[in-house]
């Protein structure tokens, strides 16, 4: 009669394999070349690319940077950001919700890396899988505005616990709209105690210096 | 989460390990992934994506189980070590919000359980 044995095998294998080994060699050339590279996240139209354009244009003269435009279609928002006369990839998931660390290393080889203090990666719209993704970023940062609501952080704990600072944008709507910004600062502090917190409009400038200056000090 | 893409790479995996063992298993029983719950996977997700992607394969009909490892911080300010609600970044001692997080984030494929027949181990 056949008698049979059961055996359990140990594994232990990382299911982020691949995508952390991606990351890694990103990381590691850059570090290498003295490149900063950040993750910029949030939700579609929470002013990620109006942050940048007005970011880049109070960076230009003190870093060179280069951006990495990450959408599910158009290269609307890399046509915008060309318009500053900085180096500009457009990356096209056609449908992926997220980048990827694979992307992200051949879209850096394609970059003028050697004339280059940092680059910025704008991720594709959404608070869920971008924050799930290292792409070899020296820090994520959250990018919330005041009309997506105050529970946000809660919402979407991962991002706003991996992120190294928030920026929170559209501040110059505060007095439109029933927003209770002292709130939304609870609930990023509940998920994420030591975050620096950025309060800008894009429309006015206000608050940009802080972010500029931090962002700045994040390569020195 | 995205557990069809995570589902492939877990199939893939067993597949891999599968074909490394000597002698091959009569059979493969389970397999067990291990995903730390800031990752959110839904392992009703998980579980059909390993079914249907295993079809026709030799780890077809092997029972995927998934293992939680709940979010545990220590916490900076007065040293309390523990689980957390995984929303809430929050001392349980102190109210600090000043965590550091030591598990949570985990997401591996952690053993395969397979079935030799004595008989063929014999021959």
């Amino acid at each position: 009669m056949t008698q049979v044995t059961r055996s359990e095998i140990k594994v232990y294998r990382d299911l982020m394999g691949a995508n952390a080994e991606w990351a890694s060699r990103s990381r590691q050339m850059l570090d290498e070349l003295g490149i900063i590279m950040i993750n910029l996240i949030g939700s579609p139209g929470a002013g990620k690319t109006t942050l940048l354009e007005r970011t880049i244009e109070r960076l230009c003269g003190r870093l060179r940077v280069a951006v990495l435009e990450g959408d599910i279609e158009t290269t609307c928002d890399a046509e915008r950001l060309n318009a500053l006369g900085i180096p500009v990839s457009q990356l096209l998931t056609g449908g992926g919700c997220h980048l990827e660390a694979k992307m992200i290393h051949r879209a850096l080889c394609d970059l003028p890396l050697s004339g280059l203090d940092m680059v910025i990666v704008e991720n594709v719209g959404n608070l869920v899988c971008p924050a799930e993704f290292d792409i070899g970023e020296l820090a994520k940062i959250a990018v919330l505005s005041v009309t997506e609501g105050e529970d946000k952080p809660l919402k979407y704990p991962l991002l706003f616990h991996e992120a190294r600072a928030v920026v929170i944008t559209k501040t110059d709507l505060l007095p439109h709209i029933p927003y209770h910004l002292p709130l939304c600062l609870d609930n990023l502090k509940r998920v994420n105690g030591a975050i620096p917190v950025f309060q800008v409009s894009a429309v006015t400038g206000t608050g940009l210096e802080a972010w500029i200056e931090w962002l700045k000090g994040l390569s020195a | 989460m995205h557990e069809f893409g995570l589902g492939e790479e877990v199939v893939k995996t067993v597949l891999e390990e599968m074909k490394r063992l000597t002698p091959p298993p009569r059979n493969l029983r389970s397999v067990r992934v291990v995903v730390g719950a800031l990752r959110r996977v839904s392992s009703e997700h998980l579980r059909f994506a390993y079914e249907v992607l295993t079809r026709d394969t030799p780890a077809e009909g092997a029972a995927l189980e998934v293992t939680t490892v709940p979010v545990t911080a220590l916490c900076r300010d007065c040293g309390w070590q523990g689980e957390i609600d995984e929303m809430l970044f929050l001392c349980q001692d102190c109210g600090a919000a000043n965590l550091q997080t030591l598990q949570g984030m985990e997401l591996f494929l952690d053993r395969l359980e397979v079935e030799y027949s004595d008989a063929s181990d014999s021959e």
